[in-house]
């Protein structure tokens, strides 16, 4: 398959069942929702090292916030509902909890559910105060500018974490804004994240790795300075690859971002030096979800 | 289907325990067998069709007709479905209730939602004494749901409530929030006197400041801005209330006590 001049390989991309929650942090206004939403993501790109995988979903109106004030919708990915749970808890007290004129929401139902507010009360030191509205039970704890609101629980879903595709491109500048047209796309589709910097990895890696220590290693069949060296098809004239991994609340999520990812990549074209498409496919060793990147863009 | 409906043969002069006139009680009997439910009435028991006139229809949505301050225990132990009342309803008006809605066009006496711990009651009148309140020697009163009041509550409203909501659109007696271990009562009118009187915790929001003032058990906390309040304001405006087009604040002024006792609880005023 080729689309303005960019191939499509035939093959797919690899994913595995993770754990998801929503939250919403609203604050004074949008900046400082966003000051603590980012920092609330920070270091969390790969469970490989980071216990989980987050990101800013998007930006809410105050109209579509739990109390009216600016906000932000973001996604927390982890391998099992108690790692999410230590990680919401952990960032929550840390990253929102701390920042200023912030309040803190669930933003997903579900069955099953997870401690948001419901041990960070603690912080209150016998002062805070329980509130149940509509059947959801909040916790107002006193702060220095004022109150900490927020909710006791939120959901977990069932998710998928590692939906993927790679731009092989002529020039790091190509590839990098190929990436930069595609994530502006993906970030207008609902419940997902591409939780690494900008959106985009330029570190993509393979299962194991020659040290034991390790579980992942550099990908070495996409790294274009080894073409000599291992066993790879890159052409020779790409030089640059880059990855964009997506992290969804169902398969059909990612498929979505996958579709608008790469047709933004493909609009740039072979003439922006945008030459191939191709995904992180571990010969099935890592996960059930498999994207295949020809019947997405069919 | 019109809904069943019980109405008042005669003004009796004993009181009339109609705890077993319930939708859950009554699903799936039929008119025969209603009829024959026995009611507590004095010292007597009397067939159900003695005392009212029942006309068959839906037993999830029942009515009372013709009805006045001596018909207790309506709403018993409900957990689903609807009662409206026509006229006054005595005392004990959705007590134990779990579920449903229930309202009156007129007063309620003395232990309106007593011990509820969910659904909704609207008095569309006046609300005697101890609403939302616990059974005298019982330690927790409401524990879930709503009571609204369009008029005005009698004394101790909320006395021993632990959760839920009491929204009171008009003025409270004397010791509103009395031993409230919990919860939230809303007043829009005027309090009368020792307001939150041995208040563990909780929350009274007023629309104004008491004419009486705030007892000296509260400290005043100043003057703040609650985000929690725009919440509280969204739920109001799902229900059947003036409380549901009182514009939103969060603007409050904030005073914590009773502070002879725990001092947890607090008495919010707009400002």
């Amino acid at each position: 398959m080729i689309i303005n001049g960019v191939t499509i390989d035939e093959t797919f991309a690899e994913a595995f069942p993770m754990k998801a929650t929503r939250l919403i942090i609203t604050a004074h206004n949008a900046k400082w929702a966003m000051i603590s939403a980012q920092a609330f993501t920070g270091f969390a790109t790969s469970v490989i090292a980071c216990g989980c995988e987050a990101g800013v979903e998007r930006q809410l109106k105050g109209n579509e916030t739990p109390d009216g004030r600016p906000g932000v919708s973001i996604l927390i990915f982890a391998m099992g509902g108690k790692g999410l749970a230590k990680q919401v808890e952990t960032r929550s007290g840390q990253c929102v909890l701390t920042s200023p004129t912030s309040a803190l929401f669930s933003g997903l139902d579900s069955e099953k559910d997870i401690p948001l507010g419901q041990n960070l009360r603690y912080f209150g030191d016998g002062f805070q105060i329980s509130k149940v509205i509509d059947g959801k039970r909040y916790w107002r704890i006193p702060v220095m500018d004022g109150e900490f609101l927020t909710q006791e629980k939120t959901g977990v879903t069932a998710a998928v974490g590692g939906g993927n595709f790679l731009v092989l491109a002529e020039s790091q500048s190509q590839a990098l804004a190929a990436c930069e047209a595609a994530i502006e796309e993906m970030q207008k589709i609902p419940n997902v994240i591409m939780p690494f910097p900008g959106g985009v990895v330029r570190s993509g890696s393979k299962v194991g790795s020659k040290y034991k220590a390790l579980n992942a290693s550099t990908n070495d069949a996409f790294c274009p300075t080894l073409k000599g060296q291992t066993s790879n098809d890159l052409p020779a004239e790409v030089e640059s690859i880059m990855e964009i991994v997506i992290d969804g609340l169902t398969k059909e999520d990612i498929d979505k971002a996958m579709k608008v990812g790469i047709e933004a990549v493909c609009k740039l074209g072979s003439k922006e030096g945008v030459r191939r498409i191709s995904a992180g496919n571990y010969g099935g060793k890592l996960g059930p979800f498999h994207f295949h990147l020809q019947e997405i863009m069919s | 289907m019109s809904s069943l409906t019980f109405t008042l043969k005669e003004v009796t002069r004993q009181r009339i325990d109609c705890s077993p006139l319930t939708p859950n009680k009554l699903a799936d009997k039929s008119l025969a067998d209603i009829a024959k439910i026995q009611l507590v009435t004095g010292n007597l028991s009397e067939r159900a069709d003695a005392l009212f006139i029942i006309t068959e229809g839906d037993s999830q949505s029942i009515k009372f007709k013709g009805s006045n301050s001596k018909l207790d225990f309506i709403g018993h132990n409900m957990t689903k479905g609807k009662i409206s009342v026509d006229g006054d309803v005595g005392a004990y008006f959705g007590i134990f209730m779990e579920g449903g809605l229930l309202s009156v066009k007129g007063n309620s006496f003395i232990y309106t939602g007593c011990e509820m711990k969910g659904g909704q009651i609207k008095v569309n009148g006046d609300a005697g004494d101890f609403i939302g309140g616990a059974r005298p020697g019982r330690r927790n009163g409401m524990t879930g749901g709503t009571v609204i009041v369009t008029g005005n509550a009698g004394a101790r409203a909320g006395d021993h409530m632990r959760r839920g909501m009491i929204l009171i659109e008009g003025n409270t007696g004397d010791y509103c929030g009395s031993r409230m271990i919990s919860g939230t009562i809303a007043v829009q009118g005027d309090c009368g006197r020792h307001l939150g009187y041995a208040m563990k915790r909780g929350t009274i929001l007023l629309n104004q400041m008491p004419t009486r003032g705030i007892t000296a058990n509260f400290n005043d906390c100043g003057t703040h801005t609650l985000g929690y309040l725009a919440l509280l304001f969204t739920s109001f405006k799902k229900l059947d209330t003036t409380f549901s087009r009182v514009d939103n604040f969060s603007r409050v002024r904030r005073y914590a006590g009773d502070l002879a006792g725990i001092g947890m609880g607090e008495i919010l005023v707009k400002i």
